[in-house]
């Protein structure tokens, strides 16, 4: 693991131990890209891109979490870092094309982060480019995991992020604004990965209408969408299956207070098939819990500020689930 | 991908085709909710027209599948017609993530009381030669203190397969997909490694069905 920019040193053994028995086993593999989104603001996503970051690194893995919400960047603040020395911002500015110049080491020996920005500045996206160039370098890193906490909205800089990693989270809360703008986002990333995929300009056009809520076709799901293509181009249409195979969010419900709130990750994933026609699992739930709040304060993960706390178990369970589901397909024949 | 009228009722339910009574029963409690009116998870997704289809093939789905007589007809006529549909047979849908049914017992455990979990601290001895067999999984099942019982509960897996599991019972066993699901389900219930529990126990089990031939199994794969 690199060792720079050390902050705080006060890591307990156990975990640098188990780190150490990871480093030798699997040290030779790129590590796995787990981008957390949700379209909308306020849903919980830094809170639970720490806490999976933290969770992580305790179950023995080496984490990196990038801050990817340059608008309002404070995941380095969730994990109980100062303000930031180098961040994001530099790769964006030029200052440095590698992201291992950029990791700080937080309180859990096997974590590191990368802010978002630094000294207030106002930092534009990443340019398409830029965005494969860091990806890149995100690949290079010496870690199991590296955790992308995305920034609300449904931008293409949010959105390929999303596409690009290897698992895309979704949290939601249970409420109306949240379930719209986690469909809103979906389809929007749904849809630019059909259009990433598409080469015929017939086939471009079409997927961008049927980005267009009224359009003449009368194309509203990606089902119409995929009869209009193969009526169009039979090997598109096929492309077009494809690109949906690979597109499999995972779903988070956070602060869940009721059976129903618990129950809505399966009814959007059930919606998420019947409706957009893709595969989406439901990863798990965290309850609500007031400590939550707590922890942010307290700038700690909750895993950490209340590790026995009823939320920090379901959170250690999701972590637990992605590192099962993830180690779980090198053994797949 | 298809439309809702391409699909069977065992897609339109959400289960595999040798889903339990139980796991009907629970697709469909869920998929009632689901697509009833006003429900936050169809918000501003589906329009009064699209539940209502889908409301009215969820209903016959259960009608059909939760009767046994009827049931047994419908996968008769659906045998006669086709293998597999498409979706099920691409690997790309079956794997890597394991199938329906392993996916469903991988989610339940969430649902329930954090009491009922095992502490992830009981020490759970190594088997000789590191071989995850049915008797070492026994072995350290009782180790955590669980009763085959419980773990059905747990994991909503059947309480026969989690004995044929244990009963090393390959021949009983269904395709590997779920095989693989269910042990990683049982490792993971009481505080084993799932991941690699199942590629030993998998081991095995593969060899003695490529010994057998596969023939028998094919239908079910």
């Amino acid at each position: 693991m690199p060792d720079q920019s050390t902050i705080h040193s006060n890591s307990s053994s156990a975990h640098a131990q188990a780190s150490a028995k990871i480093t030798s086993s699997e040290s030779a593999r790129s590590p796995r890209l787990i981008a957390i989104g949700g379209g909308k603001g306020g849903v919980g996503k830094t809170f639970v891109a720490a806490n999976l970051a933290v969770a992580l690194a305790r179950l023995g893995r080496r984490v990196v979490a990038l801050d990817a919400d340059l608008d309002g960047a404070n995941l380095h603040t969730c994990l109980g870092l100062p303000s930031p020395d180098v961040s994001l911002a530099d790769f964006v500015a030029g200052r440095t094309l590698e992201p291992e110049k950029l990791l700080m080491q937080t309180r859990e020996a096997n974590l590191q982060v990368i802010a978002g920005t630094h000294a207030n500045l106002d930092t534009p996206q990443p340019e398409q480019n830029q965005r494969v160039e860091l990806l890149r370098g995100l690949r290079r890193l010496a870690a199991d995991y590296v955790l992308i906490d995305l920034g609300a909205g449904s931008q293409r800089a949010v959105l390929d992020y999303f596409l690009v990693a290897d698992d895309g989270l979704l949290v939601l809360r249970p409420e109306p604004t949240s379930v719209e703008n986690a469909y809103s986002f979906l389809r929007a990333a749904f849809y630019r990965r059909l259009q990433l995929g598409a080469r015929g300009y017939g086939v471009r056009e079409i997927v961008r209408e049927a980005m267009d809520q009224r359009n003449e076709r009368g194309i509203r799901t990606p089902y119409d969408l995929m009869r209009e293509i193969e009526a169009l181009d039979p090997v598109e249409g096929r492309r077009f299956m494809e690109a949906m195979r690979g597109f499999r969010p995972r779903i988070i419900v956070n602060e869940a207070r009721t059976e129903n709130d618990v129950k809505l990750g399966f009814s959007v994933a059930s919606v998420c098939e019947k409706f957009f026609g893709f595969r989406a699992d439901y990863l798990g739930y965290v309850n609500y819990q007031k400590e939550a709040r707590d922890s942010v304060r307290a700038r700690k993960a909750l895993v950490e500020y209340r590790e026995a706390s009823e939320a920090a178990t379901y959170l250690k369970r999701i972590a637990r689930k992605l590192v099962d589901s993830s180690e779980a397909k090198t053994f797949s024949s | 991908m298809r439309g809702l009228e391409e699909l069977d009722h065992y897609e339109i339910l959400e289960i595999s085709r040798d889903a339990s009574f139980q796991e009907i029963d629970e697709a469909y409690r869920i998929l009632r909710e689901t697509y009833a009116d006003g429900s936050l998870a169809l918000y501003s997704l589906f329009s009064e027209g699209d539940a209502v289809v889908m409301r009215e093939r969820m209903e016959e789905a259960y009608r059909v599948l939760s009767d046994l007589t009827r049931r047994r007809e419908y996968d008769e006529t659906r045998r006669d017609e086709k293998e597999l549909p498409p979706a099920f047979a691409s690997p790309a849908y079956t794997s890597p993530a394991p199938s329906a049914p392993a996916d469903a017992a991988e989610v339940d455990p969430n649902l329930l009381p954090l009491a009922s979990s095992p502490s992830r601290d009981t020490e759970i001895e190594e088997p000789g030669g590191g071989v995850w067999d049915g008797a070492a999984l026994r072995r350290a099942r009782i180790q955590s203190g669980l009763e085959l019982e419980e773990i059905a509960e747990i994991t909503k897996v059947g309480i026969r397969t989690l004995r044929q599991l244990e009963d090393d019972a390959f021949d009983d066993l269904p395709a590997t997909v779920y095989v693989r699901g269910f042990v990683m389900t049982y490792a993971r219930t009481i505080g084993i490694d799932p991941a690699r529990v199942a590629a030993s126990y998998l081991r095995r089990f593969e060899e003695s069905r490529s010994e057998q031939g596969r023939g028998r199994f094919l239908g079910r794969r």
